[in-house]
């Protein structure tokens, strides 16, 4: 190790020490905190996740498992009518083992080793499940893609038609599982935001999915499924609403609020749940009370995709800020905030 | 070759052989598989020599965190990282504003030091949460990652509600203490806990430990240091929230944020079920409910 090395591997923002050292201890240093703190170093430590990388990925697994999910709904309810819709479902749904997948290798810190994750199936960790659920997701929508694809090709062989209807449920079971594992990863673990409200985080997380594959779907189609994939979009970004009131409600009363009141809490409150939900509701309202406007539809759709994708990098950005700062973490780990009931989970 | 230079002076043991079973002779345990192990920190003990720190750093090869002053008391290494397995905290109580207590309680008075260290909790979330099996519980009941199966996903890192596990930057992998799984499988007592001067830090069967613990916290508070308590055994601050026991536990004299640990920690897996159960409840509803609208006559 040559000493060149040893001092770049110091903290990288040392942090602001107290004027005295006997105020490391000393309470009422912080309005939401009236405790003491360790110089005001963090309590945990922040995940290592590259918020872009991987909010990209819970944005795009998750509009993947949704417009698969909505695809093989819209064909159940539609058959031949819903045609287009299924197909642009397919198109959508490779976005999670391309790109996604992708995404998710270059967030390792040792890549060449991701097929480490196929050793285990851990029923504790979400990252296992995910793992899990993004493999079989894959291989049932690569299938109903290629079959589907192979048999525009040779529309005599009537099994590829077969193949590519039959591989529509478990995508879509497998699509739903995406939307919502997710939020079950970041919500086990110890960063006081996301494990805060692991439910009405993982309905938004799911909503929001559904909003953006209804959205994606409906976007240019013409048709009356288009208009009806509309009211779905309007019905998930409600749903999304109401589990961000619930959200917020349950920051307040755990203590982890102070952690949205930084720059990326204005971008959830004003960017995610100002112009990425409420703005696209009364875009697909105002469509929707003209007999669908295309462009007021088409509009609210790209709100509700970026809100989707802003969702997730806020959340995971203001969630490293709330581990980040010891008055929050130190705030939420108080027996009042401690499960009312033990687990019956996972007994060891 | 980077070698300090006492090292090539002792490249070579100068003993023919190893002394069987030497935890026997230092800590007075021997150390056999498919036993709990762990450590008892005693802060009323601790004089903040950094002997545990240092002793980490040599036996398991760590490099330096920070060359530097932090202006924090004496500790000068900040937190436990990658390559920082024991970190001596320093809180120095007396004198605040500007002003001398005159007075000072039983036992550290006002300085508090405290050597921190992976609490090897029997439901560990960093295990829980790795996704590969590289964490993985060993013989001696301790958690370890496995350095060739890790590839540095990081998730352990927030699953850990004490902040101890954290990626390295030189290797792309997780690292903690190991509670010295080397030294154990070779009959030895773990570095820091060998060369605590004041057995601040005690290696011991779990159970044997926590027996010395309450006796500890009773002789304390017959001697007037009413303040004591433990932090991590059965049923006290630190074995909350399922987390179970903790395998390294303390002897503390202030609340637990002093020593920045948290009051109630909790168990992350126990999030899992009810955060899936709910959300997929939630797409399942509004899947039926797409449903019902696509299959409307308008």
């Amino acid at each position: 190790m040559s000493e060149r090395l040893a001092t770049e591997l110091g903290p990288k923002q040392p942090p602001v020490p107290p004027p005295t050292a006997s105020q490391a201890s000393a309470p009422g240093r912080s309005r939401h905190w009236e405790g003491p703190t360790y110089y005001g170093r963090p309590q945990v430590k922040a995940a290592p996740f590259n918020n872009w990388v991987v909010g990209g990925y819970i944005f795009l697994g998750g509009l993947a498992g949704a417009a698969a999910l909505l695809a093989a709904v819209a064909d159940r309810a539609r058959g031949p009518e819903a045609a287009p819709t299924v197909r642009r479902g397919r198109a959508l749904s490779m976005l999670a083992p391309t790109l996604g997948a992708g995404l998710l290798i270059y967030d390792l810190h040792t890549p060449r080793r991701f097929y480490n994750m196929l050793r285990v199936a851990k029923p504790t960790s979400p990252m296992s499940i995910g793992t899990w659920i993004l493999m079989s997701f894959s291989g049932f929508s690569i299938l109903g893609a290629a079959a589907a694809a192979a048999s525009r090709w040779l529309p005599r062989l009537s099994f590829l038609r077969r193949t590519a209807k039959a591989a529509q449920l478990p995508a879509a079971v497998t699509g739903a599982g995406m939307t919502t594992y997710t939020a079950a990863l970041l919500s086990a673990t110890s960063t006081p935001l996301w494990a805060a409200a692991p439910r009405s985080m993982a309905v938004r997380f799911g909503s929001s999915s559904l909003a953006a594959g209804a959205a994606a779907l409906s976007m240019g189609d013409t048709g009356r499924v288009g208009r009806t994939l509309d009211k779905v979009a309007l019905l998930a970004l409600a749903a999304d609403l109401a589990a961000t009131c619930v959200s917020h409600n349950t920051y307040r009363r755990t203590g982890v609020a102070p952690a949205l009141e930084g720059d990326w809490g204005k971008v959830e409150k004003l960017g995610v749940t100002g112009l990425g939900t409420l703005l696209p509701m009364g875009l697909y309202a105002a469509s929707l009370a003209r007999g669908r406007s295309p462009a007021l539809s088409t509009l609210a759709g790209i709100a509700t995709l970026a809100g989707s994708a802003m969702l997730r990098v806020s959340t995971m950005a203001a969630g490293d800020e709330s581990a980040n700062r010891p008055d929050v973490s130190f705030r939420f780990n108080q027996p009042q905030n401690l499960p009312k009931r033990p687990s019956r989970w996972f007994r060891r | 070759m980077d070698m300090p230079a006492r090292a090539a002076e002792e490249s070579a043991s100068r003993l023919d052989r190893m002394i069987p079973n030497e935890s026997e002779l230092t800590a007075g345990v021997r150390v056999e598989p498919g036993k709990s192990y762990g450590f008892f920190t005693d802060t009323t003990l601790c004089i903040g020599c950094k002997a545990c720190e240092v002793a980490c750093k040599e036996w398991n090869n760590l490099p330096a965190d920070n060359i530097g002053l932090t202006g924090q008391s004496y500790d000068n290494t900040g937190a436990l990282s990658a390559n920082t397995w024991r970190h001596v905290n320093f809180i120095e109580k007396a004198g605040t504003c500007g002003l001398r207590e005159n007075t000072q309680s039983p036992f550290q008075s006002g300085w508090l030091m405290m050597s921190d260290v992976c609490k090897h909790c029997h439901n560990a979330p960093c295990l829980e949460a790795c996704p590969t099996g590289a964490l993985f519980r060993t013989e001696f009941d301790t958690v370890v990652v496995q350095q060739d199966i890790c590839n540095g996903c990081g998730y352990c890192v927030p699953a850990c509600p004490f902040g101890v596990v954290d990626l390295s930057e030189l290797d792309g992998k997780a690292h903690k203490c190991t509670l010295c799984y080397d030294r154990l499988k070779g009959g030895l007592e773990p570095a820091c806990a060998k060369s605590c001067p004041t057995d601040s830090i005690q290696f011991g069967e779990l159970e044997d430990l926590q027996g010395r613990a309450e006796k500890r916290v009773a002789q304390l508070h017959e001697l007037g240091a009413s303040n004591a308590y433990l932090y991590g055994a059965p049923g006290s601050p630190g074995a909350t929230g399922d987390l179970g026991h903790l395998n390294a536990f303390f002897l503390l004299t202030d609340r637990p944020e002093t020593y920045n640990l948290p009051a109630a920690p909790t168990r992350a897996a126990n999030r899992v079920a009810p955060s899936l159960g709910t959300g997929l409840a939630a797409v399942a509803g509004l899947a039926l409910a797409a449903f019902a609208l696509l299959s409307g006559r308008d």
